[in-house]
């Protein structure tokens, strides 16, 4: 306590405090993803996905003459933890304002750019922790896999296709993040987020894809997993495909994220 | 402390608080008066910047709030207690603040001793806590980084009176010891058991401000009950002392001051056993000065009976 009743103008003394450390905000942001019963149990559902995506592979070149490669395993395995822990980047930004959290938040750290920034930084963590789970978990495949099969394991997996693999996983979680800025909304964002990162490419683009000549032209320009696809799986790339890259994160990534940065700047929290 | 300069927030057309200005002293405990909607939670939210003001500006402790590093360790805030994650557990909550603040988690036992939430009720989660034990968790998020000013939004709604009267203990402890206290309430009653001063806002703004005896003295008027052995006699007393005398309850209300009172039993000797203003004068004076700024249209004759 540093007042001091008698003083007629009394201010209060800044210079003991310091303003929160960057660090300290992402390593609180982190703690609030799987401190909640509904980030408990995203997680642990993740994890039955897991075993299912490691089990399944292993049933079936157990029972053919089918054999998988590491980079084949490090798809497979990038599935399950693609599949849920979005909603949790999703859910950082929007439970501030569904639970009203916010309320909080942005009065312990008024400046509220910082909160998100730190948020993405833990958005940022999860996307990195989800590939290097994958790949180690693929790894184990190709491991066990091989004994399976009675043959030598194939570590195909390249530095280049690995690091598209991350950049990958980096652009979909930040596109969940930027759905959540944009939208304030748990259930608007995560409906969004799961039609155009799931339903548009596997109900609609595929089918599409695979019958007209002008899809094949269009959809890579504005589907991010059509544009990364030919670089995830190590194919032959040119320039053009490095500019759909560009265009699609341009439009799923960058534009609802300035939006939502604007948004999150000036909404009232009730 | 804090200080509150010419504020105005306007919704498009609607003025939520207009041309509001006033002061809390540290070593006192302020209450914030007013009818539902009249603007406190407002004045509160644009005090720790999350409302921009319209015009006019908010200082604590001469800063903006936005200005102050940490705030936490300088203000306790609570606006709303049942603004936290449903799903986590009353400790986790104060968890977070104290980690955030750069607080030891010693921090966090300590201030659910002094808001007496036991260890079991710390590990269930929000969602099954009631509206007083959120509060009570509410406070104890406020005092975490040993703020040196309090701003609390209805911190009494929701508690029984024995927490009521905990909470005053703990707010009285607070100013005494240096501490700025400001607290809204619409309920008069809690506002006059906890706070030293008073700011009587109504519909955006400023009705009237002071302590409980100064918003009464100036009020003309004032009424007194009185009771004493023969009520015959003080009462006939007192009618040819030229006040108005009724009926009430088991003594009688006189349309004066208790001191005109007293001195005419103490003139003709009378024993009183019970002599007091008038019940509800400050409740009157708070109706009538919201009178029209209520919903409910009660005119200040109404008000008077």
């Amino acid at each position: 306590m540093t007042a001091v009743a008698a003083d007629p103008t009394p201010t209060i003394d800044l210079s003991s405090t310091s303003q929160v450390p960057f660090g300290r905000l992402v390593s609180v942001e982190l703690r609030k993803m799987y401190d909640t019963r509904a980030g408990f149990w995203l997680l642990a559902l993740t994890g039955a996905l897991i075993a299912l995506a490691l089990g399944i592979p292993l049933i079936v070149l157990a029972l053919t003459d089918e054999t998988i490669s590491a980079n084949t395993w490090g798809q497979i395995m990038t599935a399950p933890v693609s599949l849920l822990v979005p909603v949790l980047a999703i859910t950082s930004v929007t439970s501030e304002w569904s639970q009203r959290t916010g309320l909080v938040s942005f009065t312990l750290e008024p400046h509220r750019m910082r909160v998100v920034w730190a948020k993405f930084v833990t958005v940022l963590l999860l996307a990195l922790a989800t590939v290097a789970l994958a790949v180690a978990l693929g790894a184990l495949g190709n491991i066990v896999g091989a004994a399976v099969s009675g043959i030598d394991p194939v570590w195909d997996m390249e530095a280049g296709t690995l690091a598209w693999t991350v950049l990958t996983q980096v652009a979909y979680f930040s596109m969940a993040f930027a759905f959540g800025l944009t939208l304030l909304s748990t259930p608007a964002a995560v409906a969004v987020y799961y039609i155009v990162a799931m339903l548009l490419p596997f109900m609609v683009y595929g089918a599409l894809y695979g019958f007209f000549a002008w899809a094949r032209d269009i959809i890579p320009w504005i589907d991010l997993g059509f544009a990364t696809s030919v670089f995830t799986t190590g194919e032959e790339t040119d320039t053009t495909d490095l500019m759909r890259v560009i265009v699609t994160v341009l439009i799923w990534v960058v534009l609802p994220f300035v939006l939502g940065l604007r948004r999150v700047a000036r909404a009232e929290l009730k | 402390m804090i200080r509150v300069d010419s504020l105005t927030k306007q919704y498009g057309d609607f003025a939520a608080v207009k041309d509001v200005s006033f002061t809390c002293r540290p070593g006192r405990v302020t209450g914030f008066l007013g009818p539902n909607g009249a603007g406190k939670t407002t004045t509160m939210r644009v005090m720790v910047g999350l409302t921009p003001a319209t015009a006019g500006e908010v200082t604590i402790g001469g800063h903006h709030y936005r200005d102050i590093p940490n705030p936490g360790r300088h203000v306790g805030v609570l606006l709303d207690a049942s603004a936290q994650h449903a799903g986590r557990t009353g400790r986790e909550i104060l968890t977070l603040g104290a980690k955030l603040m750069g607080l030891p988690l010693s921090r966090v036992d300590e201030m659910l001793a002094l808001v007496s939430l036991s260890d079991l009720e710390a590990t269930r989660r929000l969602r099954d806590y009631s509206l007083g034990m959120r509060q009570r968790l509410g406070i104890a998020h406020a005092l975490l980084g040993d703020p040196s000013v309090l701003i609390l939004d209805e911190p009494a709604n929701g508690l029984d009176p024995a927490g009521i009267r905990w909470m005053r203990g703990l707010l009285k402890d607070y100013a005494d010891r240096g501490g700025t206290v400001l607290l809204s309430s619409h309920l008069l009653n809690e506002v006059e058991l906890i706070a030293d001063e008073m700011i009587l806002i109504g519909r955006g703004q400023i009705v009237a401000s002071g302590t409980k005896q100064e918003l009464l003295a100036g009020r003309a008027g004032g009424a007194t009950h009185v009771t004493a052995l023969d009520l015959a006699s003080l009462s006939s007393a007192l009618e040819a002392g030229g006040f108005a005398v009724s009926a009430a309850g088991e003594g009688l209300r006189v349309e004066t001051d208790p001191v005109q009172v007293g001195r005419v039993a103490a003139d003709k000797q009378l024993v009183l056993t019970d002599l007091r203003p008038a019940e509800g004068g400050l409740e009157n004076l708070f109706l009538e000065l919201t009178a029209d700024t209520q919903r409910e249209s009660i005119t200040a004759e109404e008000v008077a009976v």
